[in-house]
């Protein structure tokens, strides 16, 4: 591997799936101080609102750079979502880059108030996976396919990964079963594919929505008083504090491809 | 867990047995295995879609059985990659009488390979994802929780969950993806469970390379080179394991019962 440390990401065309808020908007932000002029930036979620309004400050953020932002309000959730995203996509691939970086971060963490013996109705366990699992796989493959492998092009896809791939937590059956199996979803691409950079990023505990539901209704006692006392004690960190450790390995690019990396690994 | 480890015992007691994918393959196998193993009046329940062969496994088991233990076997016929055969499976375990019995056994055994003949970047169909999501992971936690609603912890019920898992759990093969991915997915869901339900006995069991229709698939079919000539030569040199000696190794694992709940077991290790 050409060993020369980048101090950026290039031309990129860069896909961030929820990008609204948390850990995939803080992403956007800093980020788009590594790319170089004319990258195109590709935020995708539900909310066309807070989208907007993310756009609106990169603008400023990056003022005079020439960054083309582009906004996709579609619910991965649906079979529809990924269609959406990718019609986008495809209209990008005229651009002239040399970096592709697909960030699957869009996740949700699923009923946590209950045991997994409560999970009878097979229909809420088909579209969690739907949402979590499927949707990376089938996002992943058409960016892949729209950006096929070729000399000078850079291709690297970055799962958001957790803690709970390697790890069971009681009463996140759902969250822990989906973030393994994108883990080794992704660990068999890279298997296929060496070409590519894959990496699964686990961020640790963060100060966003997901810790907030996190510690109100995990129903195992123990999980729900260990994250209060994260966030009593400021103990969680924040998405900047995270993402810069995820830039860095991106930057330095020496991580082992399909590598599950944790913030604390680092 | 204390209560139940290592008194060696040599059969399963009386028990309320139910097995996934019982019409060929491991899981018939483990039918006639475990059918040899437990107490009398003891029931089984076999599910899969081919009522045919479930039928001809089901007058197997009753005619070896001769009446020295009444075994009860009922078929049920139930494609569960569909809610309704799910639900239908529950049904039937929940209808089935079982007051008397000391020990539920629940084989999670079905499982498809996906389409092993493509690479993941060419899994662009949503559709084809969740499906196979449905019945190799979905269907499998649904189908234990509801199993596990209908027999709850009580006194003097031994309650134990098997997942037949395999090495694809633990190591990604090119060109499985789907397949890889549900096994990822399925012993981490079980040890979920296993976390939670300390007087639950979880095994997470991965076979070896057994000379079952799936193997046939597998080394005609994979897109790899690699994998596809390494189990032709396996298959070439005699080296698939028969589903005989891999359950029986499975059996001598459930008897002795002193694995360490949620954890992932290969034939190789033992
Ligand atoms: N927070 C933590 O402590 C922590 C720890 C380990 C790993 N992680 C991982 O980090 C990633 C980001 O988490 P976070 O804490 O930032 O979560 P968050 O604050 O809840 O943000 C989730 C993002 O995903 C989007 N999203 C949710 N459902 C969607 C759908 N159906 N379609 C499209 N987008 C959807 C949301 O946007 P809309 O609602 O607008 O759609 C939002 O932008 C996740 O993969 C999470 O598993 C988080």
């Amino acid at each position: 591997m050409a060993v020369s440390k980048a101090t950026d990401l290039g031309k990129a065309l860069c896909i961030i799936t929820g990008a609204s808020k948390g850990f995939g908007r803080s992403l956007a932000k800093e980020i788009s101080g590594l790319l170089q002029p004319e990258s195109v930036l590709v935020l995708v979620a539900r909310s066309g609102n807070k989208l907007s309004e993310l756009q609106t400050e990169l603008d400023s953020l990056v003022a005079g750079k020439h960054l083309v932002i582009r906004c996709v309000i579609a619910d991965l959730g649906l079979r529809e979502g990924v269609e959406q995203v990718m019609k986008s996509v495809r209209e990008l691939t005229a651009v002239d880059i040399d970096h592709l970086l697909l960030f699957n971060n869009a996740a949700s963490l699923g009923d946590v108030s209950r045991y997994a013996q409560s999970f009878e109705n097979m229909e809420e366990v088909d579209s969690y996976l739907s949402f979590n699992v499927s949707s990376a796989l089938c996002l992943t493959a058409g960016v892949l396919n729209a950006f096929p492998r070729r000399q000078g092009l850079r291709r690297f896809v970055v799962n958001i990964s957790s803690l709970c791939a390697v790890k069971p937590f009681p009463s996140w059956v759902l969250y822990c079963t989906g973030k393994a199996a994108r883990d080794m979803m992704f660990r068999v691409l890279a298997e296929e594919d060496p070409d590519l950079r894959v990496l699964s990023y686990a961020p640790g505990p963060l100060d966003t929505d997901m810790q907030l539901q996190a510690r109100s209704s995990s129903a195992d006692s123990n999980l729900r008083q260990i994250f209060t006392v994260l966030h009593s004690e400021g103990q969680l960190l924040t998405c900047e504090q995270s993402i810069s450790k995820l830039l860095k390995v991106l930057l330095e690019d020496e991580f082992s491809s399909g590598a599950h990396i944790d913030y604390y690994d680092l | 867990m204390s209560d139940f480890i290592s008194d060696g015992c040599q059969d399963f007691g009386r028990a309320l047995c139910v097995i996934t994918g019982a019409s060929k393959g491991f899981g018939r196998e483990l039918a006639v295995q475990i059918a040899g193993l437990l107490k009398p009046k003891s029931v089984m329940l076999l599910v899969a879609r081919s009522g045919k062969q479930l039928a001809e496994l089901k007058d197997d088991l009753v005619a070896s059985d001769g009446d020295k233990s009444q075994l009860v076997v009922h078929c049920i016929q139930a494609d569960l990659g569909k809610k309704e055969g799910v639900e239908k499976t529950i049904r039937v375990a929940k209808e089935t009488s079982a007051m008397d019995i000391d020990h539920l056994l629940l084989i999670n055994n079905a499982a498809s390979l996906g389409d092993v003949s493509r690479f993941a970047m060419s899994f662009t169909d949503r559709e084809e994802v969740d499906a196979y999501l449905s019945l190799n992971v979905s269907s499998v936690l649904s189908l234990t929780a509801g199993v596990l609603q209908a027999f709850p912890w009580r006194h003097g019920l031994r309650r134990t969950v098997v997942n037949v898992s395999s090495l694809c759990a633990l190591k990604p093969f090119p060109s499985w993806v789907l397949y890889c991915t549900g096994k990822a997915a399925r012993d981490m869901m079980f040890r979920v469970l296993a976390e939670e339900e300390p007087d639950l006995r979880v095994l997470s069991y991965a076979p070896g390379p057994l000379d079952t229709d799936m193997q046939t698939q597998a080394r005609c079919y994979s897109g790899d080179v690699k994998i596809r000539q390494s189990f032709s030569s396996m298959f070439a040199e005699g080296r698939l394991l028969t589903c005989q000696e891999s359950g029986a190794k499975l059996m001598r694992l459930l008897l002795d019962d002193d694995f360490p709940s949620g954890a992932h077991v290969d034939f190789y290790e033992l």
